[in-house]
């Protein structure tokens, strides 16, 4: 990954990070929290190899679990199932495309939850979870498509022709 | 001659009182008509008046207009950024005001409560939205550890589930995985009091012969060691008793708003082992 690239990742990491935890609730319902290190992983599942891309999916995974919930690990799992099954198929799509982009992101949380909820009931005894995330679904997705059309907005974006 | 002299002068101004007075007289207004004299002076002055007068008012206005106005600029922005300041130092002195109503609140419950407690501020809140968790700004620096109870000037937050050096967060009493355990105040019923998801909690394990009405208040039962016996849990909103089953169903409204919390105690006592 070029220097500029790590910048730039770290800095929408951070700022990903800063936004969704303190600066997003005071204005927004919870409902309506978007999970920007999610539309971040898919960027980098769109964009970068398997080498940088596989770690990086990972520690976001991990950096969400230090932010959220009980279960270090969880999303960290997730979000590297995710990140795999969306760079298999990654080469075979047109990543430039901001419409695309948007579907995989959706796609991708829809995935994601799918994955925490399984690891959660198999894992957990917190089974009543299941009802509080299929209920909270389709706002979280709505935010999530919504979030990721404005990042494809981005010049950067782009611009960017590999991350990597 | 010489009296002419002597005397001439003083006839002279007699005479021209006189004849003021006489003028005077003779024009005491009968009607407001302007006489031939008036109207020939006013005739011959009007040209003059017309244009003294325009460049008069013009004098005056350029002065009132610009060079009165040299200053107005500055007044202007002066008055502006005072404003600016009024205006928040007002917002400064209400949130101060709000700040001290929610502190002297906060105090009020600190002073129920015997064992030791710390003061923390909400800096942040859970990354994803199935979770409930908030971080505070105090972590082991400041002798927190996992398991310390947390409350709010109306009852129980939660528990630190994860400690950093200054940092700590959360698990809020309405997440999946809190349980608390708990009691109803009025008939004693006891239960655990689990969270939702949704903002509301529910009281299980509570058997269907246990006196439990909506309106309730919940209360914790100080067994576990962690919350203090008495604390307010909430409140109950809902209680259903099916036809079978050893258990009610009862929803509990959480005495503490989770969602605009900006201060906590935390009560230094208790932890995981």
């Amino acid at each position: 990954m070029s220097r500029r690239g790590a910048f730039l990742l770290a800095i929408s990491i951070l700022g990903a990070v800063v936004l969704q935890t303190s600066v997003l609730p005071v204005y927004v319902d919870s409902l309506f929290k978007p999970d920007l290190l999610l539309v971040i992983m898919v960027v980098l599942a769109l964009r970068a190899s398997y080498g940088t891309g596989v770690p990086l999916a990972w520690l976001l995974g991990l950096l969400k679990d230090v932010f959220s919930g009980l279960y270090l690990g969880l999303n960290a799992f997730s979000f590297l199932i995710v990140f795999l099954v969306i760079k298999s198929v990654a080469d075979r799509l047109y990543a430039e495309s901001g419409f695309l982009y948007v579907i995989t992101v959706s796609a991708a949380t829809l995935a994601s939850a799918a994955v925490n909820l399984v690891l959660l009931l198999l894992f957990t005894n917190t089974s009543t979870i299941a009802y509080s995330m299929v209920s909270g679904l389709l706002p979280h997705l709505l935010f999530n498509a919504f979030a990721a059309s404005l990042v494809a907005l981005l010049p950067l974006f782009a611009s960017v022709e590999e991350v990597a | 001659m010489s009296m002419l002299k002597k005397y001439g002068l003083i006839a002279l101004i007699a005479g021209g009182v006189l004849v003021a007075l006489i003028f005077f007289s003779l024009n005491i207004p009968r009607n407001r008509e302007a006489n031939a004299i008036e109207r020939s002076v006013l005739s011959i002055m009007s040209p003059v008046m017309k244009p003294v007068s325009k460049i008069s008012f013009f004098i005056a206005d350029i002065w009132d207009g610009y060079i009165n106005l040299v200053t107005v600029r500055q007044d202007n922005l002066r008055l502006t950024r005072q404003i600016k300041e009024l205006n928040a130092r007002i917002v400064s002195d209400n949130e101060a005001l709000l700040e001290n109503r929610r502190l002297t609140r906060l105090l009020d419950m600190r002073e129920t409560i015997t064992e030791p407690t710390l003061t923390a501020s909400v800096v942040g809140d859970d990354l994803s939205n199935w979770f409930h968790t908030l971080i505070i700004d105090r972590g082991s620096s400041s002798g927190l550890r996992e398991g310390m109870a947390v409350v709010a000037a109306d009852g129980v937050v939660g528990q630190i589930v994860k400690v950093s050096l200054d940092n700590s967060r959360v698990l809020l009493l309405t997440d999946h995985s809190s349980g608390i355990a708990a009691t109803i105040q009025r008939s004693r019923a006891r239960g655990v009091v689990k969270g939702k998801g949704d903002g509301l909690c529910s009281l299980e394990f509570t058997t269907r012969e246990e006196d439990v009405k909506v309106g309730d208040q919940v209360i914790a039962s100080g067994i576990g060691g962690v919350f203090l016996k008495g604390t307010p849990i909430g409140e109950v909103s809902m209680v259903k008793k099916g036809e079978y089953g050893i258990f009610q169903t009862i929803t509990i409204r959480p005495a503490v708003n989770t969602e605009h919390l900006e201060e906590v105690l935390v009560i230094l006592r208790g932890r995981y082992e």
